[in-house]
């Protein structure tokens, strides 16, 4: 046991001293800052302000909220999924630098040292993901604050299984990586690309209807929308109150992922967390069965 | 007494590919001596190291550690190897203590056992005001006694060395011998030394050259030298002609003549025969280096990667 905490321990040190590895995992979440910063946020809020029937009376802050919930919420589905992906990239780095020689000539067994890269790279990813989502609480509290303690909770929980869900995913694509170029190859590939098929970049509602159906097979996609459904269910509840009626509200909803399809049938956030739990649990399975069975040359 | 083998390999072969990179060897290694394993880049040395520490898998032969067969499990023999690799495999990124904890753990050595390791081996290397530095910005000497305490942090039966001292200054590599050297007379540990300096090898107990993947000669040094170069006569204080008339091939230095002869019969004989000539002289035997370019037809450059 103290070997595996040992080990855990050197892995996660390793992700945060490696400023190159640390950066590159929050290139995503800074485009998408700098998206929201620049244009996305008024786009969003001209667009569901104009939704608002003329005779409806709405605050600012409600509008805000909804917009910012967006982001907060697009902002941790990325985040955590590329953050996962960089900080596991430790054990291809292993291979690059010889460290991996240099355990495995240990009596140490590949199943402690998968465990410590799988672990060490969850703790890493949650500690940053979840400064990030207390970021994205302060700047809600700043644009317009709806959210219950529930909200509160469930995010936090969305986070730790889209953490678990991204760092199992990053492990069994990892695992056959072995050179700097596939690193830069993956990284790049995931930072650019998974802040589009998840929803972030943009809402998969405005994507083409087979792309959405591709789209729906994939965990991911429930993730961002358990994230979205948590994050504006407040400020939806508001708008509920002030008295809109609610085919709109469910229409805005559908609009920003919080309605995903599933083959025509709206799935339920119930549904998205079993989604989530057993593609998290599949990936795991799969990440020990590789571990038992396929031998990748050392570099 | 004799020693009993601690490494013993035979016929073991390993290819990648077309690529025969070792072919039928077999050697044994004795407990507690210094063995030199010499061989230019590509002869096939780091692939053997390879099966030994179960990097990797061999094609055919037997390879047993310390009376443990490599195929009936490695775990063993993984505690009897400590191994310093050519290039150093730490983590530049943390300090030398963290480097090592995370090591010795890999072995089940921590909390109070890591410590009291550490104090052991700081002490023996010289390290214990650097525990607290990166890794990455030590100079390379310092990197190298911290590599080296690495593969010594479980005490290992085996010491495998893979040049470790290319590219340091003579000073560290004394340094480093020295402890090595101790290590060998304290604990009878084996040292398995690849290098590229042939004054190392020079001192090694048993030296085995390896040639494209095959056997080209192994032996004592001193066995090596009576096989494959001629002995030397350095006589002082004589004139050219005297040189000349001893009959044999022979050159000028700065202050003697260096006579070459076949072997030292034939020096004892040429002093008994001449010893107005013989008044102030040394017999030396041909150096390791003429062994390796007798042997191989390559010459084996010093800090050459």
């Amino acid at each position: 046991m103290k070997t595996f905490l040992l080990l855990t321990k050197r892995n996660t040190k390793l992700f945060f001293k490696d400023k190159g590895m640390f950066f590159t995992s929050l290139i995503t979440p800074i485009i998408l800052l700098v998206l929201y910063a620049t244009f996305l946020f008024n786009v969003y809020y001209d667009s569901f302000l104009q939704a608002i029937p003329p005779e409806i009376q709405i605050m600012d802050s409600n509008l805000k909220g909804i917009v910012g919930g967006q982001l907060v919420s697009s902002l941790l589905a990325v985040c955590c999924v590329t953050v996962a992906f960089c900080s596991n990239m430790l054990m291809v780095q292993d291979k690059v630098t010889g460290a991996r020689k240099d355990l495995t000539v240990t009596p140490v067994k590949n199943s402690t040292m998968a465990l410590s890269y799988y672990v060490s790279s969850v703790i890493s990813t949650l500690i940053i993901c979840l400064i990030a989502a207390v970021a994205g609480f302060i700047y809600l509290a700043n644009v317009g604050w709806f959210l219950s303690a529930d909200d509160v909770l469930c995010i936090l929980l969305d986070v730790v299984l889209l953490v678990l869900f991204g760092t199992a995913l990053s492990s069994v694509i990892n695992y056959f990586l072995s050179s700097q170029g596939q690193i830069s190859a993956v990284g790049s590939i995931i930072s650019a690309g998974y802040g589009f098929i998840c929803g972030a970049y943009m809402p998969i509602s405005q994507f083409s209807e087979g792309l959405q159906k591709v789209l729906s097979f994939l965990p991911g996609t429930y993730a961002t929308s358990l994230l979205r459904n948590h994050a504006m269910r407040g400020a939806f509840a508001e708008l509920n109150k002030l008295g809109f009626p609610e085919e709109v509200i469910n229409n805005m909803k559908s609009t920003v992922d919080c309605n995903i399809e599933f083959f025509g049938k709206i799935v339920s956030t119930n549904a998205m967390y079993a989604i989530l739990a057993v593609s998290v649990i599949v990936l795991i399975a799969a990440y020990i069965l590789i571990n038992m069975f396929v031998k990748i040359k050392n570099k | 007494m004799q020693q009993k083998n601690i490494i013993e390999i035979e016929h073991l072969s390993k290819s990648f590919g077309k690529t025969q990179a070792v072919s039928d060897i077999s050697f044994c290694v004795r407990q507690g001596e210094l063995f030199a394993f010499l061989g230019v880049n590509g002869a096939g040395k780091s692939t053997t190291i390879s099966i030994i520490c179960g990097q990797l898998e061999k094609d055919c032969g037997k390879v047993i550690i310390d009376s443990n067969d490599i195929e009936k499990g490695t775990d063993a023999i993984k505690l009897d190897l400590g191994i310093v690799f050519q290039n150093s495999v730490l983590d530049s990124a943390l300090t030398v203590y963290d480097n090592l904890q995370s090591r010795a753990a890999l072995y089940g050595i921590t909390g109070k056992a890591f410590e009291q390791r550490l104090q052991e081996l700081a002490k023996m290397l010289s390290f214990d005001d650097i525990l607290d530095r990166t890794l990455g910005k030590l100079s390379g000497g310092q990197r190298r006694r911290i590599d080296i305490a690495r593969a010594l942090l479980h005490n290992p039966k085996i010491l495998i060395l893979d040049e470790p001292t290319t590219g340091l200054d003579p000073q560290t590599r004394k340094i480093l011998w020295n402890v090595i050297s101790d290590l060998r007379t304290k604990n009878n540990m084996t040292v398995f030394l690849t290098t590229h300096y042939m004054e190392e090898a020079a001192d090694a107990d048993y030296v085995v050259i390896l040639d494209s993947g095959k056997i080209s000669a192994k032996g004592t040094p001193l066995e090596l030298k009576n096989a494959y170069t001629a002995d030397y006569i350095t006589i002082y204080g004589i004139s050219k002609e005297q040189a000349e008339s001893l009959g044999r091939p022979f050159e000028e230095i700065r202050d003697a003549y260096r006579i070459s002869v076949d072997n030292t019969a034939l020096a004892t004989e040429l002093i008994i025969k001449h010893p107005e000539i013989f008044t102030d002289y040394e017999i030396t035997k041909g150096k390791m280096d003429d062994v390796f370019l007798a042997v191989t037809g390559k010459k084996l450059i010093g800090g050459e990667a």
